[in-house]
């Protein structure tokens, strides 16, 4: 009935590349057979830049996990990120002709395929049609089937990325002899791990801080609305701090680690801290409030961007859900705090704990496991329509492999 | 005292260069009031506002009340219509006011009443009346929302057209140059402080005996044109090193990390104060950072004052102008044409016939004009591992420079 019984994810990140596992059990449930990680090299800002490198990597990777878990696999889900994913807003309606004034599946169909039609530039591949709730007669339904209405909107979120870069990171995948079975946006996939139902019925916004970029996906009534990619990561925090602070990019990432705050908390700014705590000679004292003022000015403006580049969704008045933080940048001390203040709702840190234990937990790992999850529903939804893998990006995709 | 007074009023103050200050508004004739310019000589004071109360209240001794007929004396309501109406329903008093003044300073806070809808008549009485005029408008902070902001664009929009130098102050940075815990007061005497430090850098180019000296003559030339966005920027240090210093600091002046203004000038004014130990080579060495930075081919024109006060302390105050091929340079002055509509006979604007004079280089510099587009002032900032990265710009700024240098926060080391 189903394709393959073991699924696998895999993200590409700027800091590691994840692999994960999956086996599912009667359709439903899903272990976590095997996982794998390498630390990532050409790879920047989340896009490939030295094509044999990052195979080297992503093949370590995978080897791990086929490894661990005994068996080889023949396809992945693969986590898209990076500067050139990008999004619009299209919409459609139609009036509503059925002879009892209900609307049919038909019209469903139609209206979407509508809103999706859309001519994207040339280079450009769609990733994701993201549907927004229906409206039948300006209400919000969830299904329009056999609801009573004249008029049945329909708009969706286009989430589209520059066709050659998106296909570096998929020869990467094809070159190891596997095939691609959907990219999936590092956003969504991370959300869906680490957003509750209910958050995202309310109106939430997961923003994923990566090394190299900064993933967001906002929800709407149950429905991704807006997504997007910044290539602004935890690298730059600790690029800033190496120029601001004058010394080496290693010191400066140990010394983000040690001592990085999303929030200037202390008033007192003589307090200094050593740079390497090694008792060496060359090791000097670095002001704390420095250290702390430079992580907050852009971890700020990362959140500010993003509210930007949302326009009026990023209103509080619409995120009652609050704003979720994950990726690697969550563990910043203090992030919550900052995101309040920009957002002005509530923030908290996600975490995987409702899929997963131990290791799995880490807001690190909530890509990789969002691929997973992402795959399961695909899985199963795969037997009721077979409406994707066609357009635009199927055409990709067959070419490709 | 009474020997000097009896010199100034007699044959020096005719020749000296005649400078007032003129608040105009409520936050006009606040930063009026707390700027400390006794000791400079020659320079007068003036406060404009429609509300008779916070005039009452002002220290200034030049008051003017204007639009008692259109609002009672009851100020301007925040509107800029009655606030404009109220300055051409008093023209004479104004038309007074700045009657024979060289440099004229009009401080006001836009996005208000009176201050947004006067400033731009009185600069406009003012050029016409031969002065040249430098108008510090403080913008109002991004909390206060759209609607005031986009008053205070329209006025910064007017006076651009009727001034020779506009400089922003927008109260955002003001927060930003403080401290966390600094009071309100605190915060607004930075402002007043760029403002006192501009009056007096330009104060002392006019009146001290320079090294390299600039005359009243050149400071009109270098603003011989309308003013489309002005850059304005000051750097002080103390030291063996000051000249580094200097320029370390104005690199880091957060004036200049707006998005208000462009970074390549035509026209350049510098002028470095130095004590007494301040050197030739500092001088040049400041110079030649301050070009590179802001325009290699602007009509520059510098000037070094040494003041024996100042120890090894060096100030630069670094003011440039541009026309660039900007929409408030098509644009039909508003305020001018209603002006003319109640006195058709008004020659021309002045400073159009000091631009003949220039022989030429106005049609070069209209080639340029298209050439020209607005940098960003970090432009050649580090990016470090990102140097070569293919940059992400968002909203006119490479997001890959650290953000505390676009904001120009000093990072203590």
């Amino acid at each position: 009935m189903y394709k393959s019984k073991i699924i696998a994810g895999v993200e590409i990140g700027t800091s590691k590349v994840a692999v994960l596992l999956g086996e599912i059990e009667e359709g439903r449930s899903l272990n976590i057979i095997g996982m794998g990680q390498c630390s990532s090299r050409g790879v920047q800002k989340g896009e490939v830049i030295d094509f044999h490198e990052a195979s080297d990597c992503v093949h370590a990777a995978i080897q791990a996990a086929e490894n661990q878990a005994g068996i080889a696999i023949d396809g992945v889900y693969l986590a898209l990120s990076g500067s050139h994913v990008n999004g619009y807003a299209s919409e459609a309606s139609i009036s509503i002709t059925s002879e009892n004034g209900k609307a049919t599946r038909e019209d469903v169909n139609q209206v979407m395929a509508m809103a999706q039609a859309k001519e994207l530039p040339e280079n450009r591949a769609v990733i994701h049609h993201l549907r927004r709730p229906y409206k039948l007669d300006g209400r919000i339904v969830d299904n329009p089937v056999n609801l009573e209405g004249e008029r049945l909107e329909a708009s969706c979120w286009t989430v589209h990325g520059d066709a050659r870069k998106m296909s570096d990171a998929i020869h990467v995948i094809n070159g190891l002899n596997l095939h691609v079975d959907d990219v999936v946006l590092a956003a969504l996939a991370s959300s869906a791990v680490v957003a509750t139902a209910d958050e995202k019925r309310n109106g939430c916004l997961v923003i994923d801080i990566g090394r190299g970029a900064t993933d967001f996906a906002m929800y709407s009534s149950g429905c991704c609305i807006s997504a997007g990619s910044l290539p602004i990561g935890g690298d730059h925090i600790s690029n800033d701090l190496s120029i601001g602070l004058r010394m080496r990019l290693k010191q400066a990432e140990s010394l983000k680690q040690r001592y990085g705050s999303a929030q200037v908390k202390r008033s007192d700014k003589s307090e200094r801290v050593w740079l390497n705590n090694d008792f060496e000679i060359g090791d000097r004292t670095i002001p704390l409030w420095s250290i702390e003022k430079i992580v907050e000015l852009r971890v700020t403006e990362i959140f500010e961007v993003v509210k930007k580049r949302l326009g009026a969704y990023g209103m509080p008045e619409k995120l009652s859900g609050g704003v979720i933080l994950s990726g690697g940048g969550a563990h910043l001390k203090n992030i919550e705090d900052c995101a309040e203040k920009v957002f002005r709702v509530h923030a908290r840190t996600g975490d995987n704990g409702s899929m997963a234990t131990d290791e799995l937990a880490e807001p690190a790992y909530s890509t990789a496991l969002g691929l997973l999850y992402y795959g399961l529903q695909f899985q199963s939804k795969r037997s009721e329509t077979m409406q994707r893998g066609s357009g635009l990006f199927g055409r990709l995709k067959s070419l490709l492999k | 005292m009474e020997y000097r007074k009896t010199e100034e009023s007699s044959s020096e103050a005719d020749l000296m260069v005649k400078m007032k200050v003129i608040g105009v508004g409520g936050a006009g004739s606040n930063i009026v009031d707390r700027l400390q310019l006794a000791g400079l000589a020659g320079v007068d004071l003036a406060v404009v506002n429609t509300d008779l109360q916070s005039l009452s209240n002002s220290l200034v001794p030049e008051k003017i009340c204007i639009g008692k007929s259109v609002t009672g004396g009851l100020g301007a309501g925040g509107d800029l219509e009655v606030g404009r109406e109220a300055a051409i329903s008093d023209k004479t008093a104004l038309e007074k006011c700045v009657k024979d003044i060289d440099l004229l300073f009009i401080a006001t806070g836009l996005g208000g009443g009176t201050g947004t809808g006067a400033a731009p008549v009185i600069a406009e009485m003012a050029n016409r009346a031969g002065a040249l005029v430098i108008s510090f408008c403080c913008l109002p902070f991004t909390v206060e929302r759209a609607a005031r902001a986009s008053v205070a664009q329209d006025g910064l929009d007017d006076l651009r057209e009727v001034c020779n130098a506009v400089i922003p102050l927008p109260n955002d940075l003001l927060i930003q140059a403080s401290d966390e815990d600094a009071s309100f007061l605190d915060a607004f005497s930075q402002a007043d402080a760029w403002i006192e430090r501009a009056i007096k850098s330009l104060w002392a180019m006019m009146h001290r005996a320079g090294v390299m000296n600039i005359d009243f003559a050149q400071l009109r030339q270098v603003f011989s044109k309308k003013a489309g966005k002005t850059l304005f920027g000051l750097g002080q240090g103390a030291g063996p090193d000051a000249a580094e210093r200097v320029i370390e600091d104005l690199r880091l002046c957060p004036l200049l990390h707006t998005p208000e203004f462009s970074k390549q000038a035509d026209h350049l004014l510098v002028n470095i104060i130095g004590g007494a130990s301040f050197s030739m080579t500092d001088a040049q060495r400041i110079m030649e950072s301050i070009t590179d930075e802001f325009g290699q081919d602007a009509n520059l024109v510098m000037g070094a004052v040494i003041d024996e006060a100042l120890g090894d302390k060096v100030e630069v105050c670094v003011i440039g102008t541009s026309d660039v091929s900007s929409k408030t340079m098509l644009r039909k002055p508003r305020i001018a044409s209603q002006i003319k509509a109640i006195e058709p006979e008004q020659p021309s604007v002045r400073a159009e016939d000091v631009q003949i004079g220039n022989d030429g280089s106005g049609s070069r510099r209209k080639k340029r004009k298209t050439e020209q587009h607005e940098f960003s002032f970090t432009e050649n900032a580090p990016k470090g591992e990102f140097e070569n990265a293919e940059g992400y710009l968002f909203e006119g700024q490479d997001l890959d420079t650290p953000t505390f240098l676009r904001k120009g926060v000093k990072i203590p080391l």
